[in-house]
């Protein structure tokens, strides 16, 4: 029989678990910034929604393998929470980029 | 804003629609449901949603916040107070501006002057141009008008407001006029409206005949963008299928705009009615509603007034609606001429 948590131990748990995640998360966006840096200077445009579409049908199925009690629809609305502040650190750290270049430029 | 996508949109068009909103520098919140998908939009700066609105496979573009900026009570929390010397339109006291439609003989506007003073106006209001609908009918006086009516202001210590009809006027108006109008006819005269952004002086825009309060509020926002913050608004009727009067008094934009936006509100009950008979009901509806002023057509002899005389009222009967208008003011917390200036054996 597994044992039995108390609320707090349960609590302390999602805890460490929200630290894990937002670092991941974290590292997860700064991939996708370096990523939008090197589409720019391969001059592919910052929106790639076949990409997005690739991201999301994968965690579709790996929460479908899972099976856990997160649905697939309801990791897919996750993901897209994530894909979406992905795109605006992207488009801030290009904005910064441009300031920079037309900084020097002038 | 929220971008309503079609229930049988497909991902391509889905694609296409945050494609166009990341272009335009915009943050798209993606959410899809069970049988459509909507966009969350934010950003720095507006989009038009009508052109988002005709991109393939978008049911509807809702808009959260209003597309005025300056005009935004959301902007700017508390009200705007237009001060000309010690008269403050926007504040406690109810302001009533009032007098002939327009100048007509010197007699006439010191005449109407007088009468306007001692009922306990603080400004008073007359046309030395008018814009009338028929070409044949009578034009104004232009700047002799103007100056007939600042010595008359003067002679009676009242502020002046004319109206302003084209950017040629301004600067001859200005010289003689603390307010500039501008008509219902003008009122999405945006060149002119730029024009008087740019000015030092307040403006009065009355709301044209067939304008939406947004569109209203969007004509006020050209001149508070220029600059000139002192916008007063004037809600004068508007065109609805009823045909018992020249136009339908919306009274209901007077609490709209109260809610909407800052700038003071004033009515013109005169031009609401088109009949002298329903003046003063409406007159004291509006300061029921809670209008920081009113203008009123007032002439010393209206059946024989060159223009507007039909709507124009006898100085009796002002005399009578600002009697009544002093108990109904402080019913909401409001004063209305503070001073008692109904001296009338001290009246020259």
């Amino acid at each position: 029989m597994a044992e039995v948590l108390s609320i707090e131990e349960l609590r302390s748990r999602i805890d460490v678990i929200d630290e894990q995640l937002v670092r991941l998360l974290n590292v997860r966006v700064a991939c996708a910034v370096e990523v939008g840096r090197l589409k720019h200077e391969a001059a592919l445009p910052i929106y790639q929604p076949e990409r997005e579409a690739e991201v999301l049908n994968r965690v579709r199925q790996s929460a479908t393998d899972l099976s856990g009690p997160l649905t697939a629809e309801a990791v897919v609305r996750i993901f897209e929470r994530v894909i979406d502040e992905a795109r605006r650190a992207e488009r801030i750290a290009s904005e910064q980029r441009d300031r920079l270049n037309s900084g020097m430029g002038e | 804003m929220v971008v309503v996508m079609k229930e049988r949109a497909t991902e391509v068009q889905i694609d296409a629609v945050i494609a166009r909103l990341i272009e335009l520098g915009m943050d798209v919140h993606r959410s899809s449901g069970a049988t459509r998908t909507v966009l969350g939009v934010v950003g720095a700066h507006k989009v038009d949603s009508q052109l988002i609105g005709i991109l393939d496979g978008v049911h509807e573009v809702l808009r959260i916040s209003e597309p005025y900026k300056r005009a935004s009570r959301s902007f700017k929390p508390e009200d705007t107070i237009v001060t000309l010397d010690d008269v403050r339109i926007g504040g406690d006291e109810v302001i009533v501006m009032a007098g002939p439609c327009s100048a007509e003989t010197e007699e006439q506007v010191m005449a109407s002057a007088a009468a306007v003073k001692r009922a306990g106006a603080k400004i008073l209001r007359g046309g030395a141009f008018k814009p009338r609908s028929s070409p044949y009918s009578f034009q104004g006086l232009g700047e002799l008008g103007l100056q007939m009516l600042r010595r008359a202001a003067d002679a009676h210590n009242l502020k002046l407001i004319s109206e302003v009809m084209d950017i040629s006027q301004i600067e001859l108006i200005g010289k003689y006029s603390d307010i500039f109008q501008v008509g219902a006819r003008n009122m999405q005269n945006f060149t002119l409206l730029r024009e008087l952004g740019h000015v030092r002086k307040p403006v009065l825009l009355k709301r044209g005949i067939a304008a939406t309060i947004e569109e209203w509020l969007l004509s006020a926002e050209y001149i508070l963008a220029g600059g000139n913050n002192d916008v007063i608004l004037c809600e004068r009727g508007i065109r609805t299928f009823e045909t018992a009067t020249r136009n339908t008094f919306d009274i209901s934009a007077i609490p709209v705009v109260k809610k909407l936006s800052h700038l003071p509100i004033v009515a013109d009950p005169s031009h609401g009615a088109g009949r002298r008979d329903m003046v003063a009901q409406l007159a004291r509806a509006a300061v029921a509603a809670g209008a920081d002023g009113l203008i009123i057509e007032v002439h010393n002899d209206p059946d024989r007034a060159l223009s507007d005389g039909a709507q124009s009222m006898f100085p009796a009967q002002f005399d009578r609606l600002m009697a009544e208008l002093r108990i109904i003011a402080p019913a909401i917390g409001r004063s209305i001429c503070l001073e008692p200036v109904a001296r009338r054996g001290w009246a020259r």
